[in-house]
């Protein structure tokens, strides 16, 4: 059981800055996904939860306890790396038996304890194998198993599926989701890919430059992004994000004419609308291009649209088909319109 | 197909002719040494060609019967293991120091320990010999481990520091968010990890000893620290001239216990050798 507190987090090497402002207040029990592109400051963030870096700035407090100072192996914390980090030279059973010998949990518990791990994670078959027999998705469940084994205060996991392919990428993902919701233990994940931080998050902070853009439900982050990077960070295909000028309550650009803008909002706007909220129409049209792709996947049908110089991603039923250089009308949800600052790229709100 | 096949097949005839010729040419030394040892003093200085040579053990007696050669043979092995394992126990903490942790200068301290092999050795006889004799350890087997051992321990924590630095940092991560402390660290994961590394330093640790010879001379007056080596000497002087069937003898006994040694863990060193110690070292 741990609330974990970030108070003003910085990391500076020199003149390198890895995070410059970071405030997080985590809640027990919850499963938090740090995301952001690489370098974005979430991993560095996260070893510091581990101890295994130092802030430069800022405290971390676990149940109201300042760690700063604390060793790592004085923290209640387990960690899974993206490289598994498993002891090559041990077996598998030793590999998750190795936290409870140095913890010095009583010898006589240790067999019981792995193998209900290695059971959590269907490793039980592999125990005496070393790492090197196993495969890369076996491993990362070894390494889970081994995280697991002895019950810590908080999870920490550093991009643990990034090594493995799709299909097992999302089996693991669902286990991972599973067992934390089982043992109900506070976890903090960091990835950089969305689709695992929508699925698996109660909270995702979104980082880019070491700084936070957003922190929210993966409903806020995806329904009400603060800014463009993360408009453009979340969803897939991202959000349409069309630079143009907004007069007399109308946002104008190249093959782009939406009315009904707020009143208040007036000069250069970027105006932002996602794949899924566009519809080829006959009717009441924003968009008009020209047919540049066509992707059937099965279940939807993506439509590239050129207009200007810009190409427009539109997510069109599964039974569109459209011949090149056709000219295609679209209308957007008009609910669903995201208005961003022509400048910073901050949210405007409607009033 | 069949002809790639035949091909194949004569590719591999000539590799092995090849390699088996190179593999002679380096063993021919030592065979020579072998074959001078095991004929009589005569037919070794006699000028004419010998095509059918005699077979003779006259040597072989000669160094166990005249000489105490069981006892440089100990002297040697005994030295040569100690210096080896001081070197280890010094070097491998040193290494993780010098691998591992940050602070000012460490660069430059791994550079120093590096820089004690460049000086000619002679420099620093005179001096060591001193240094010995005040202390006592003149003629012993003790003054040979240590003296071997300082002269071996700044490659072999060298190279074993180049392994460790090719050991990812994620493992360390890892145990020690598992709970583990430095030591345990070092004993547990990085030790077994590198284990190919050490086996690797040690053996060139020991070759370097079991040859040398200036400090050997300088220290040992008696039988009782005199290595092979060292005994070698013995058999170019005196009133005897020069014996060059015990020299060789002596000298194919000396190349023996490492070979043995080499021959065992033959499987980590080559791994070794090409695995951290060229790259990193």
């Amino acid at each position: 059981m741990a609330r974990i507190e970030l108070n003003g987090i910085q990391k500076r090497w020199g003149e390198v800055w890895g995070v410059r402002d970071v405030n997080i207040d985590i809640a027990d029990e919850e499963f938090l996904v740090l995301l952001g592109p690489s370098g974005c400051g979430k991993t560095t963030t996260m070893r510091m939860i581990a101890g295994l870096e130092e802030p430069t700035e800022g405290d971390i407090v676990m149940d109201g306890e300042t760690m700063n100072d604390i060793d790592p192996r004085d923290r209640d914390v387990a960690m899974v790396f993206q490289g598994y980090a498993l002891y090559p030279n041990m077996t598998i059973y030793e590999n998750i038996r190795f936290p409870l010998r140095m913890r010095g949990v009583p010898r006589a518990e240790h067999d019981a304890h792995v193998r209900r791990a290695a059971g959590l994670v269907e490793m039980a078959d592999y125990l005496d194998r070393k790492p090197s027999a196993l495969s890369g998705g076996q491993r990362q469940r070894a390494a889970l198993a081994r995280a697991i084994v002895r019950q810590p205060q908080v999870f920490l996991m550093d991009e643990p599926l990034s090594n493995l392919d799709a299909k097992l990428r999302q089996a693991m993902r669902v286990q991972i989701k599973h067992i934390q919701r089982e043992l109900k233990i506070t976890t903090v994940y960091v990835t950089h890919d969305q689709i695992e931080a929508m699925t698996l998050a109660d909270r995702i902070v979104i980082m880019q430059s070491g700084l936070i853009q957003q922190i929210g439900t993966p409903d806020e982050i995806y329904n009400d992004p603060a800014n463009t990077f993360v408009a453009n960070f979340i969803g897939s295909p991202p959000m349409n994000l069309i630079e143009g000028e907004v007069s007399g309550g109308v946002f104008t650009a190249p093959g782009v004419k939406v009315p009904g803008m707020p009143a208040h909002v007036s000069g250069k706007v970027t105006l932002g609308v996602r794949p899924e909220d566009c519809h080829v129409t006959e009717g009441d049209i924003d968009l008009t291009g020209e047919v540049y792709g066509v992707e059937p996947t099965g279940d939807v049908t993506y439509l590239t649209l050129q207009a200007g110089e810009k190409l427009f991603e539109i997510k069109a039923d599964r039974t569109y088909r459209a011949p090149l250089g056709a000219t295609e009308n679209v209308r957007f949800d008009a609910e669903r319109i995201f208005l961003f600052d022509g400048e910073t790229g901050e949210r405007l709100r409607r009033e | 197909m069949a002809s790639q096949r035949r091909k194949r097949g004569e590719n591999l005839i000539i590799r092995y002719l090849i390699l088996g010729a190179w593999a002679l040419f380096c063993l021919m030394p030592v065979l020579w040494f072998l074959s001078i040892g095991l004929r009589p003093r005569v037919e070794i200085i006699t000028p004419q060609p010998i095509y059918w040579p005699t077979f003779s053990l006259d040597a072989w007696h000669m160094i166990w019967e005249d000489w105490p050669m069981a006892k440089y043979l100990r002297n040697s092995i005994l030295a040569i293991f100690g210096s080896v394992l001081i070197d280890l126990v010094l070097g491998i903490p040193a290494a993780y120091s010098l691998a591992r942790y940050q602070y000012r200068g460490r660069d430059d301290i791994a550079f120093y320990i590096l820089s004690t092999r460049m000086m000619a050795p002679a420099i620093v006889a005179i001096p060591i010999f001193f240094l010995f004799r005040n202390a006592g350890l003149l003629d012993t087997i003790w003054a040979l481990m240590l003296i071997y051992a300082a002269i071996n321990l700044s490659f072999v924590t060298w190279i074993i520091r180049s392994y460790m630095l090719d050991i990812p940092k994620e493992l360390e991560d890892a145990a020690r968010t598992d709970g583990a402390s430095d030591l345990r660290i070092l004993w547990e994961i990085i030790i077994p990890a590198i284990l190919p590394g050490i086996i690797t330093a040690s053996v060139i640790a020991m070759i370097f000893a079991i040859n040398e010879f200036l400090f050997t001379l300088l220290i040992a007056s008696t039988p009782n620290a005199y290595t092979m080596s060292v005994a070698l000497a013995n058999f170019t002087g005196g009133s005897d001239g020069v014996i060059y069937n015990a020299i060789a003898l002596v000298a194919f006994l000396a190349f023996v216990p490492v070979f043995l040694v080499v021959v065992a863990i033959q499987k980590h060193l080559s791994r070794g050798l090409t695995m951290g110690a060229v790259k990193g070292g």
